[in-house]
């Protein structure tokens, strides 16, 4: 399975970014790291190029928000989008943010699964668990 | 006119900058007092010498710094620059530093000195009769640089590589080596006229687990690069790596090595000294606590005979320090010297053993580098992974080693992706770990090594 991996917008926290790269990489993904700094624009370029099944992007200073509200105007340009499970973990709110609030939020935005403040693993766990559920 | 100089007049024409007046600066050069120069200082000072981290906007709020860290008995004054000249972005500095000054609040996280200019900014430097130090982390320096020099700035922290890994992502190395070659050049031009400019390399990198070879690797390179231009007194350095005995055998290996390609080069006759960085990684947010990890440091730092030692705060967890927390700790730090006599002479030779071939073997290859000149050379060791930094953001860097703590906190290199050093090494590297884990426990091991003195 590929895996397309990043820090979106103006976020260089890389340390949580080579972890995840890591931890992908032990799970046995193929991983496509497009490290920090990353525009969304550039993850769905990625996504193409590759033929990924997966994109995973994350992200710690809060703004998170902003630069992906319009991912649904994005995917909807692309067919072939269709299959690709959208991922986004992380910190997502700047300041205190309520995952109640927030896990709907982004899934409206078109992500398939939202991880707020959530252990690594965990979050990981359950990308797992969803590729399973949703084998065709 | 020679090529150098054409440059320089280039360089200092910007609207921002002073209108530089290069002989009557290389007259200042060479008559300011000895004292100014750090090189100097540590001929004569006979003692590890003390340096805090630290900016602000305006003049008047920096000469109060340099006030309270001179009421401290501070041997080295900070001068740290804000993030927009660092990004040679002097336009939106302008703009920070006139709301800084008309409001009485902060709006830059260090002093602009390009925009201050030379001629404001040596009053101050000169003022206090103490060395100080550029702290920066600018890929292109130069404007910043000659700007430094004219104020009376005698040291000039930073590098092409320690410098680029742990800040930027995509700005080209190659382009880095030829601004800081530029850079180099100065100041050994003006080496030639007075006490010597020291250059100091950028050790701590990224500040993330990162093994001692490499941290050796890149020192010895940024000071070759120094010296082949014409630098006469460098500075390596490294930060605490969270295990004492590991700090004792880097800087037994650092200064060993140093001193041996410094001579394989035919620059033996260049100063070069030892810099210890009290913890760079995230503080605990105890403020008692950090005072307790300053203190070890500096312990540490006596351990390792370091010539320089350059301090945190108790702030540290929260932001930039005041005045009065940042000049505590250099009182507390020169106190604790004080203190310190007589240290035995420790280390652990299997350590010694291993880390020195592992810098040789790495150091090998990049001279084996089939390009023509040592920063080629340098440039292809590190795009192709030769030279790997952990956690650098930077899209050149190869980022495929792994490393983490062993149950004496050392830093162990359990994935060692292309970097060139020995199975043996290799071997003895991850025989300190415990590599039965799942991969999951192995990432969780990682965290908590990253974060090992916030709790």
């Amino acid at each position: 399975m590929k895996v397309v991996t990043g820090v979106v917008g103006n976020d260089i926290h890389v340390v949580a970014n080579r972890l995840i790269d890591i931890s992908l990489q032990a799970r046995g993904f193929e991983v496509f790291n497009l490290g920090v700094n990353t525009y969304l624009e550039e993850f769905i370029d990625a996504v193409i190029e590759t033929n990924a099944d997966v994109l995973l992007i994350s992200s710690l200073n809060g703004e998170a928000e902003g630069w992906c509200r319009e991912l649904k105007i994005l995917k909807s340009k692309y067919k072939n989008l269709k299959d690709v499970v959208f991922m986004i973990g992380g910190n997502l709110a700047v300041g205190e943010g309520d995952a109640d609030v927030l896990v709907p939020k982004f899934k409206d935005y078109g992500f398939d699964l939202v991880y707020h403040q959530t252990d690594l693993n965990t979050g990981l766990d359950g990308l797992e668990k969803y590729l399973e559920e949703n084998k065709k | 006119m020679s090529l150098l100089q054409e440059e320089r007049n280039i360089i200092v024409q910007n609207k921002y900058a002073d209108n530089f007046d290069f002989a009557e600066i290389e007259e200042f050069v060479k008559g300011a007092s000895k004292d100014l120069f750090i090189s100097h200082n540590f001929k004569t000072k006979n003692k590890m010498l003390v340096q805090p981290r630290g900016g602000f906007p305006t003049y008047k709020k920096m000469f109060s710094l340099y006030e309270f860290f001179d009421g401290a008995d501070v041997d080295v004054l900070p001068c740290t620059v804000d993030s927009n000249t660092r990004l040679n972005d002097y336009t939106s500095a302008a703009k920070m530093l006139k709301l800084s000054e008309e409001n009485e609040v902060d709006m830059l996280n260090g002093y602009p000195l390009v925009n201050h200019g030379y001629r404001t900014t040596r009053k101050m430097m000169t003022h206090f009769n103490k060395p100080i130090s550029l702290r920066h982390g600018t890929p292109d320096a130069r404007l910043l640089v000659e700007t430094a020099i004219a104020s009376g700035i005698f040291e000039i922290e930073g590098g092409p590589i320690t410098y680029l890994l742990p800040y930027s992502k995509n700005f080209p190395l190659d382009k880095a080596f030829l601004y800081w070659k530029y850079v180099e050049r100065v100041c050994a031009n003006y080496s030639v006229l007075n006490e010597p400019i020291n250059r100091e390399s950028f050790g701590p990198l990224t500040a993330t687990l990162v093994p001692p070879c490499v941290t050796i690797v890149i020192q010895l390179c940024e000071m070759l690069l120094s010296l082949e231009e014409g630098v006469k007194s460098f500075s390596v350095s490294f930060s605490q790596t969270g295990s004492m005995i590991q700090d004792i055998v880097t800087a037994k290996v650092l200064r060993k090595l140093a001193r041996h390609y410094a001579e394989e080069i035919n620059c033996g006759d260049a100063d070069i000294h030892l810099v210890y960085h009290q913890w760079m990684g995230a503080f605990p947010a105890n403020k008692d606590y950090s005072e307790q990890l300053i203190n070890t440091a500096t312990i540490i730092a006596m351990m390792v005979k370091a010539d320089k030692i350059i301090t945190k705060t108790r702030d540290e967890a929260f932001g930039i320090p005041t005045r009065e927390s940042n000049a505590k700790t250099v009182a507390n730090t020169q106190y604790t010297l004080r203190m310190l006599n007589g240290i035995p002479d420790i280390t652990d030779e299997m350590e010694e053993e291993i880390l020195t071939e592992e810098v040789m073997s790495i150091m090998e290859a990049v001279f084996n580098d089939k390009a023509d000149t040592l920063w080629r050379k340098v440039f292809n060791s590190i795009k192709s992974g030769v030279i790997d930094c952990p956690y650098s953001p930077h899209i050149i860097n190869h980022n495929e080693v792994v490393t983490v703590r062993d149950k004496n906190k050392n830093i162990r290199i359990i994935k060692k992706g292309n970097l060139p050093i020995s199975d043996r090494c290799f071997e003895y590297e991850k025989s300190q770990c415990d590599l039965n884990k799942d991969a999951s426990s192995i990432v969780n091991d990682i965290i908590h090594d990253i974060g090992i003195m916030q709790w």
